[in-house]
């Protein structure tokens, strides 16, 4: 049986505030479900996060939390890691906050390979402001401030971070929360950056907007719509009448963990400099 | 000689292929000419699986009609007595006792209730068939391994059949993945010392009924404008109540697969095995 995750809640908190048919607490319970599977101890867990809808599912677990500034969350969990070595830090972000404001902090984390577990939501939407497009929105997708489908390339987080020289790289679903949270397991147990981009869905603004239905509908199209099976798959709306795909909503994302390696930490390596009192 | 029929049965992902797989390479290593034509369309659902071989100086139909059969190699009780038919009098019915509900048995899920055929070893002897029953599944688990009772089960059967070990040995390591090759040629040997199962009279041993609980918290769900449990149960366990939360409607439905406590977002849904008590 799949345990009761709970008691890692702040359950006075509860009901969280996002919206009905949000996908975030879907990964939310697979990354808690992840913590209590590898024993991880409440007060050794410290959750990070920044601004946005992700964001504020920092306020609902019971742990050490810090609700940052907009796209901050990782450069305070690289202090926080650096001063408290002993805390296994999780970062909580969206794909506004991780991708976009904080996309520099994104990075240099990565460059740095600080000993951090990065989770960023990426509803291809931001959601908290009113639906408009994020840099994750694919192109040709509908939202609030591109109403005649998005005109930009998306950027594809997961290559950005392997490109910056994160060790552990994995992109999931909220529709396969077993999958995810095998992977997050995983990347809990990495020592080094993980990122793991969870595609969740924003059934208030691009599900309306892009008439995908609402949250289950959202959930079981999560396949459809990002897979490489996903042309295939695809709602027939968004088929052609000669049976192709129309250009530029073809997304074809890669799932799975696509990158791993293995490089000096960041925290290690300041704290052997400080031990050897700055001696070379 | 004669062409020998053989046909292997099971339920999906028994290991009915890899297992006449390796009988049809035993054949190939002898230099018999060999057919061999498979039924495989359900079998990743856990339905019934059969593959036909047929094997000799010269092969020409790889199909194998009812009373022909000399050896049927049933990895699973219930298919034993599907294609029991398929021998000829006389005939060799080698079966692994493991019992596998399939899913039309399986309407009643919650109690497990099912109807699943005893076990009558004498009534199909008294059909005029040469019934061996092994416990090929629990030999395999001791082992390591529940998978590979089907080469357990082949290592049973081995010692009627005209391969040496050496040819079995060969077949066995051309079809079985490298990495798995020693546990099963071990798996093998274990089946060729395996004994004949003592079955007694109306043996049924059903798995044990399992009831699950399914809670709502109902201040925590955000109701019909989510719907996600209520679309997601394959069991249409939960339903909105009439404060439009979700609501266990129908609770002796639930088997326990806990999609719902998987995919509730507001952690409002959790899934109890209830325990019952003295």
């Amino acid at each position: 049986m799949i345990p009761d995750v709970r008691g890692y809640l702040r359950e006075n908190r509860m009901p969280h505030i996002l919206c009905p048919g949000c996908g975030h607490g879907i990964v939310l319970g697979a990354l808690l479900r992840a913590v209590h599977a590898l024993g991880i101890p409440q007060d050794r867990l410290a959750v990070v996060a920044g601004i946005g809808c992700s964001s504020r599912l920092a306020g609902y677990v019971d742990a050490c939390t810090l609700h940052t500034t907009h796209g901050r969350a990782l450069a305070f969990a690289a202090g926080l890691k650096l001063a408290r070595p002993e805390l296994v830090v999780i970062v909580l972000t969206g794909d506004g906050d991780g991708l976009s404001i904080g996309g520099n902090h994104l990075i240099h984390a990565a460059r740095r390979n600080v000993d951090l577990t990065c989770i960023l939501f990426n509803n291809a939407v931001y959601g908290m402001t009113g639906g408009q497009v994020a840099p994750t929105t694919q192109p040709g997708w509908v939202a609030s401030t591109a109403p005649y489908g998005h005109p930009e390339p998306a950027f594809d987080g997961c290559a950005l971070v392997q490109g910056a020289g994160g060790t552990f790289v994995a992109r999931s679903m909220a529709y396969d929360p077993r999958g995810l949270q095998a992977i997050l397991t995983e990347a809990l147990e990495h020592r080094g950056f993980s990122y793991v981009e969870v595609l969740t869905d924003c059934p208030v603004y691009f599900g309306r907007y892009n008439r995908l239905g609402e949250g289950p509908e959202l959930l079981w199209s999560q396949k459809a719509r990002f897979g490489e099976v996903g042309q295939m798959l695809r709602d027939k709306r968004f088929v052609t009448p000669d049976g192709t795909a129309p250009a530029g909503r073809v997304e074809g994302l890669r799932f799975g963990i696509l990158h791993r390696a293995e490089r000096p930490e960041f925290t290690h390596v300041c704290w052997s400099q400080v031990r050897r009192g700055g001696d070379p | 000689m004669q062409t020998r029929n053989v046909l292997v049965v099971g339920v999906g992902g028994q290991g009915v292929l890899l297992a006449s797989n390796v009988l049809a390479a035993a054949c190939l290593a002898r230099g018999y000419d060999v057919k061999k034509s498979e039924v495989k369309g359900m079998a990743q659902r856990g339905g019934a699986v059969v593959s036909f071989v047929r094997y000799g100086e010269r092969v020409h139909s790889p199909l194998v009609e009812r009373g022909r059969a000399d050896l049927v190699l049933s990895l699973e009780w219930a298919e034993a007595l599907r294609w029991a038919a398929y021998l000829r009098p006389g005939g060799v019915l080698a079966v692994d006792l493991v019992r596998i509900l399939p899913p039309a048995a399986q309407l009643d899920h919650r109690t497990w209730q099912a109807s699943y055929p005893a076990v009558e070893v004498e009534r199909l002897r008294q059909a005029g068939w040469d019934v061996r029953p092994y416990e090929a599944s629990r030999c395999a688990a001791e082992l390591g391994d529940g998978r590979m009772a089907n080469v357990v089960l082949l290592g049973a059967v081995s010692r009627e059949l005209e391969f040496t070990v050496e040819e079995w040995e060969q077949a066995l390591r051309e079809v079985v993945p490298e990495q798995v090759v020693e546990a099963n040629l071990r798996a093998f040997h274990a089946g060729r010392e395996l004994p004949l199962a003592s079955v007694s009279p109306g043996d049924v041993r059903r798995p044990a009924a399992r009831t699950f609980r399914v809670e709502v918290t109902a201040s925590w769900c955000k109701g019909r404008s989510c719907g996600i449990c209520v679309r997601v149960c394959p069991e249409e366990v939960l339903a909105f109540g009439p404060d439009d939360r979700a609501t266990a409607a129908s609770p002796d439905r639930c088997t326990g697969c806990q999609l719902c406590q998987l995919l509730c977002p507001d952690f409002a849904v959790v899934v109890r095995e209830e325990v019952a008590v003295g």
